[in-house]
């Protein structure tokens, strides 16, 4: 078989910035979990945060390597952002805000009917609604990914919003103010949980569906074969065919 | 017993000289307004057929064994020392969020000034660590405040409270009794003033709703994981109906 046709998915500048944030976010999600102690909350067990403090020699270095990472982490993003506007972030933005209602609440509901019960008991279920047991067709990034990360980019402002305002409560609000810093620590929690339960979605999608594994090829390769881009994304083949 | 660092105080001997408040101060550099211990003093009823009489009650943290302050703490900034029941703050750790200020019944805690972080007494462990006494009770010119291990009956305090088994009193607002490791010994004056100890609102939110909420959400999320993965490994060969495959197209 020869090889087949491939085209280009993503830029080196995508893959880096896309690893070089998976591997800070994986950082701060497991090192932020473990800047939570408290009698009440401690959302995995008291000893996780007693472990992984041990690991960086006490709480008040964990706390120094969660913010530390997490300010380089925004500084390389701001780069990146000033330097690719107009030919990376622009173009990304454009297509994971735009949906369309119709097609792509069609398409998560039998998605998430196929990925759980299969093809043929997704053709059933829907069946009687009046669909055809097909997915509608999808743009460069399909339905769940659009969705996925504009959840990951609202809760990543809220993540550095209420970050910002606890890092920098010190230097800047008085001992009135403090409650800002009190329901910081909230939301910042809430918005990484969030994240959190879209991530373990992206992650299994990506890393473990056997459907999405060209893609999963691409995020290292940058292309995936013409094949799949058809199949998998038919709005955006047919655009490129058209050029 | 396990050692639990406390004060007994005889608020009779207080003559509200303040030595106590200027010592500590000094001794543990708490900046402007600030001040990590106390002299409350009621009205004495001097119209009474008895002639009244002032009590001073000499106060600071109380290091108390059940700390709501440490309740309120979400780093453990805010810590009970299993070492010696003393209640310290991790200033590197705290972030300054203010809310064990909040939760302490006696106003206890401040936002330090300089620092912006929780501070409060803790029985001056600086000077502790070169084996003094904290600033307090070594300045004290009437003795009313003795300094020990409450268990252990060699202590100063701990012979106190051996000597007033049963008499030596703890001053507490009732609706939350936090149990403090400060003992009066007879009249200790004004016992009205603790307040209820309060959990901040952001707290009492993240803690009842926001942090079973994430974990159903993560939780439900896993399973519906889950259930995707054991579709993957139960049917092996899901296709599309093949009819229309590929004039259709787009099946994923
Ligand atoms: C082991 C971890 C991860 C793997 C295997 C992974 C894999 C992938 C792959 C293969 C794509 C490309 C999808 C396509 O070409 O259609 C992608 C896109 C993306 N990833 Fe990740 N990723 C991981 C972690 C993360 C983390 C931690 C974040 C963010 C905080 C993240 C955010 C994104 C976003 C926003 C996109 C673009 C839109 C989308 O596909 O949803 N990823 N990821
Ligand atoms: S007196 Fe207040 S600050 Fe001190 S241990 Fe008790 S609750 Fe905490
Ligand atoms: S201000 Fe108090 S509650 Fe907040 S982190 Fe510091 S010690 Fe803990």
């Amino acid at each position: 078989m020869s090889s087949p046709k491939m085209i280009q998915r993503h830029t080196r500048a995508g893959i880096f910035i896309h690893w070089f944030n998976a591997a800070c976010w994986f950082f701060l999600l497991f090192t932020g979990l473990a800047l939570i102690q408290n009698p009440g909350l401690n959302p995995l067990g008291a000893w996780y945060p007693g472990a992984v403090r041990a690991g960086f020699g006490g709480g008040a270095y964990l706390l120094v390597a969660h913010w530390l990472v997490a300010l380089i982490w925004l500084a390389v993003w701001v780069v990146y952002l000033f330097w690719g506007m107009s030919r990376f972030v622009a173009p990304f933005l454009n297509s994971t805000f735009s949906l369309e209602p119709n097609r792509d609440i069609q398409w998560m509901i039998k998605k998430n009917l196929q990925m759980t019960l299969g093809y043929k008991m997704m053709a059933k279920l829907v069946g009687p609604l009046g669909y055809d047991g097909h997915l509608p067709p999808q743009e460069y990034y399909n339905a769940g990914q659009k969705l996925a990360a504009q959840g990951i980019i609202m809760g990543a402002l809220v993540l550095i919003g209420t970050g910002f305002i606890m890092l920098f409560s010190k230097y800047f609000l008085g001992a009135a103010d403090t409650w800002l810093v009190q329901w910081s620590i909230t939301v910042h929690f809430i918005a990484a949980g969030v994240t959190t339960a879209l991530l373990m979605v992206h992650i299994y999608m990506a890393a473990i569906s056997k459907e999405e594994r060209p893609a999963f090829i691409s995020m290292f390769t940058g292309t995936v074969p013409a094949e799949y881009a058809k199949h998998h994304h038919q709005l955006w083949y047919e655009e490129l065919e058209e050029k | 017993m396990a050692k639990q660092l406390g004060m007994v105080v005889d608020a009779g001997l207080c003559i509200d000289c303040k030595g106590c408040m200027a010592a500590c101060k000094v001794a543990n550099e708490v900046p402007g307004d600030n001040w990590r211990n106390w002299i409350k003093s009621g009205d004495a009823d001097w119209q009474a057929k008895k002639r009244g009489r002032m009590v001073f009650q000499p106060g600071n943290c109380m290091q108390c064994d059940k700390p709501t302050c440490v309740s309120a703490c979400p780093t453990g900034a805010t810590y009970k020392s299993k070492a010696d029941g003393v209640v310290v703050i991790d200033r590197g750790l705290c972030i300054g969020c203010g809310q064990c200020i909040k939760a302490c019944p006696y106003g206890a805690r401040f936002r330090n000034e300089k620092l912006k972080v929780a501070d409060k007494c803790d029985f001056c462990s600086s000077r502790r660590a070169v084996g003094l006494e904290p600033a307090c009770v070594s300045t004290c010119p009437t003795k009313a405040r003795a300094f020990g291990d409450l268990n252990d009956p060699a202590s100063p305090a701990g012979k106190l409270m051996a000597r007033n088994k049963g008499k030596a009193t703890q001053v507490v607002n009732a609706q939350s009794n936090t149990d403090p490791n400060l003992y009066y010994l007879g009249d200790a004056g004004l016992k009205s003033w603790p307040v209820k100890a309060q959990m901040p609102g952001a707290f009492e939110f993240w803690k009842n709703l926001a942090d079973p909420a994430v974990k159903v959400v993560v939780g439900l999320t896993g399973l519906g994981v889950l259930a995707m993965l054991g579709k993957q490994l139960m049917l092996k060969n899901d296709a599309p109906p093949p009819e229309e495959h590929g004039e259709e197209g787009g099946h994923e």
